[in-house]
């Protein structure tokens, strides 16, 4: 469950960019997050994985109080979270294989585990067989795949997407979409940041839609 | 979290990345090897000086005149006494007869003395002092108790060079000690300066290690282990750069010492030195690389 209560954001010297937001996304459930440009989709995303301090309200992930939560405490919090990025955030010195086996060596997991955790993953976003490319290499699909892979490898409870199909055509957004679509069907708690009105409308999942900080709530409906 | 094989990692990370860049690494390392060598080198080379300066113990020379009245008992109970003394490296007696002889031989006044009739000149005994066992302070307090021991008349010592000698020393050592300190500062900026470079380089990584919840200690992990490794090879190599400058002198200080007719073995560092050296440039390595650790992850967005 991640829950908004009254949260506050503004950065340094700058007005509000989320006001007074509250917002409840029950464990297990897949939304959609819109909103015109700078309306704070990518802000709301960097409060839940700490990336940025909660001013002031409260956010409450599976039961830990992210907004007062201490910064020794964080990279555990993370690592029950996967978070995909417009911009994959890919290593490019590195091939796919130890590009998604990041995330595990982060939290210790020994080399065997890793090897068969990663191919699995791998496997999962369609993969296989390019276990040892470099990014380079690769299709913009094909390495937001890999963004993905890395993201659920270590099978978060919390799937985080920040416009992961901003830079790919319909198609392929489609495909990537339904792949979320997928790990929330399997249980895993799913908030993806989008522009993309078609996809919307085509998924037909809960969606919350903010405007200058603040919630439209006749959007919320099902959520 | 901290279990072996997660060290046994970052320890292979921080490898691959410096023979990812074998000349860079190799400099830095020559760069703290010649900043390590030149204290230690100082060291040793004032090390090898007190060496030659506690031999010249003809310089601090000490004649115990012995009373007329002495006897035997108290005479051998003296020498027993001398010979037992901390910083006492030679005890010669000189009796009576051999004062005269010297004195004879000396200063020519064979007539004088054979008109007196008597031999006035007082046994001794002359004692060898190494001038660095003690301080001047010390040496001169022992004089004086065996002036007072009986059997002694009078004592004579002139302990002012040994006083100077241990001043100038004791100024040395200073110097080198305020010299090494301000060089492994020098040490630490290098490596500091260095590690910086390598976390700009791999900005990227420790961004996404951190998002993906690497703790701290994980990502500095690597960037210690760099300072320590380059810093112990860096130790290794001002030994070696060490030992072949004292290969390359004792030449010289074999013909020297000939000269003097004296032989003098310059002395390199111990097994031990050696080892302390290493120890402690791999600890300014570690703590150069702490230093630009500590400064430049807090910039990182976790
Ligand atoms: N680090 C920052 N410091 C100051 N202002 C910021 C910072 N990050 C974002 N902002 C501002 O906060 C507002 C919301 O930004 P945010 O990135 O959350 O919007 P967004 O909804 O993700 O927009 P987009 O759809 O363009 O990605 C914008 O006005 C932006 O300029
Ligand atoms: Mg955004």
């Amino acid at each position: 469950m991640i829950e908004f209560i009254n949260v506050t954001k503004h950065y340094p010297g700058r007005h509000h960019v989320l006001r007074e937001l509250n917002l409840k996304l029950p464990t297990g459930q897949m939304a959609l997050l819109t909103g015109p440009s700078g309306a704070g989709k990518s802000t709301l995303l960097k409060l839940l994985l700490r990336l940025e301090d909660v001013s002031h309200g409260t956010l409450m992930v599976n039961g830990v109080d992210v907004s007062t939560l201490k910064k020794r405490h964080i990279p555990a919090y993370r690592r029950r979270i996967g978070v995909v990025f417009q911009d994959h955030k890919l290593l490019m010195d590195r091939d796919v294989f130890n590009n998604v086996a990041l995330t595990l060596q982060v939290s210790g997991v020994s080399g065997k585990q890793i090897q068969s955790r990663v191919r699995a993953a791998l496997e999962k976003v369609g993969l296989g067989n390019r276990i040892h490319n470099l990014p380079a290499t690769l299709s913009g699909g094909e390495q937001q795949r890999v963004g993905i892979a890395r993201a659920i490898v270590h099978t978060p409870e919390i799937l985080l997407a920040d416009e992961p199909t901003g830079n790919l055509d319909g198609s392929l957004s489609t495909e990537i979409l339904d792949l979320f679509r997928d790990f929330h069907q399997h249980g895993t708690t799913v908030l993806v940041a989008t522009h993309d009105q078609s996809q919307v409308e085509r998924l037909g999942l809960p969606v919350f839609h903010l405007e200058q900080g603040m919630l439209q709530n006749s959007k919320e409906k099902s959520a | 979290m901290s279990a072996l094989h997660i060290r046994r990692e970052a320890a292979q990370n921080a490898l691959n990345t410096l023979l990812k860049q074998p000349l860079a690494t190799l400099m830095t390392i020559f760069a703290l090897a010649i900043v390590l060598a030149l204290p230690v080198g100082l060291f040793a080379a004032l090390n090898n000086l007190q060496q030659l300066l506690g031999q010249w113990r003809d310089q601090a020379q000490i004649s115990l005149f012995i009373h007329q009245d002495a006897t035997e008992q108290d005479i051998q109970q003296l020498q027993k006494q001398l010979q037992g003394s901390t910083g006492v490296v030679n005890v010669r007696y000189v009796g009576k007869e051999a004062a005269l002889k010297t004195f004879e031989k000396n200063a020519g006044m064979t007539a004088a003395i054979k008109i007196l009739g008597e031999n006035p000149l007082p046994a001794s005994f002359i004692v060898e002092l190494n001038p660095l066992s003690e301080s001047p302070a010390a040496l001169q307090a022992q004089v004086q108790k065996w002036a007072r021991q009986p059997g002694v008349a009078s004592a004579q010592s002139d302990l002012h060079w040994v006083a100077r000698l241990q001043a100038i020393l004791a100024l040395g050592k200073r110097a080198v000690w305020i010299l090494a300190i301000m060089l492994a500062v020098g040490a630490i900026l290098v490596m500091g300066n260095t590690i910086r470079l390598h976390i700009a380089q791999r900005r990227d990584e420790i961004d996404i290690a951190s998002l993906v919840g690497a703790t701290r200690a994980f990502i500095r992990r690597p960037f210690l282990y760099q300072g320590l490794i380059q810093g112990a090879i860096a130790g290794i190599l001002a030994w070696i750069i060490i030992a072949i400058t004292i290969a390359i002198l004792q030449g010289p200080v074999d013909r020297l010492a000939t000269l003097y007719g004296t032989r003098f073995q310059l002395l390199g560092l111990t097994g031990l030195e050696g080892l302390i050296l290493i120890i402690i440039s791999a600890i300014l390595g570690w703590l150069g690389s702490r230093l630009a650790v500590g400064q430049h992850l807090d910039h990182t967005f976790s």
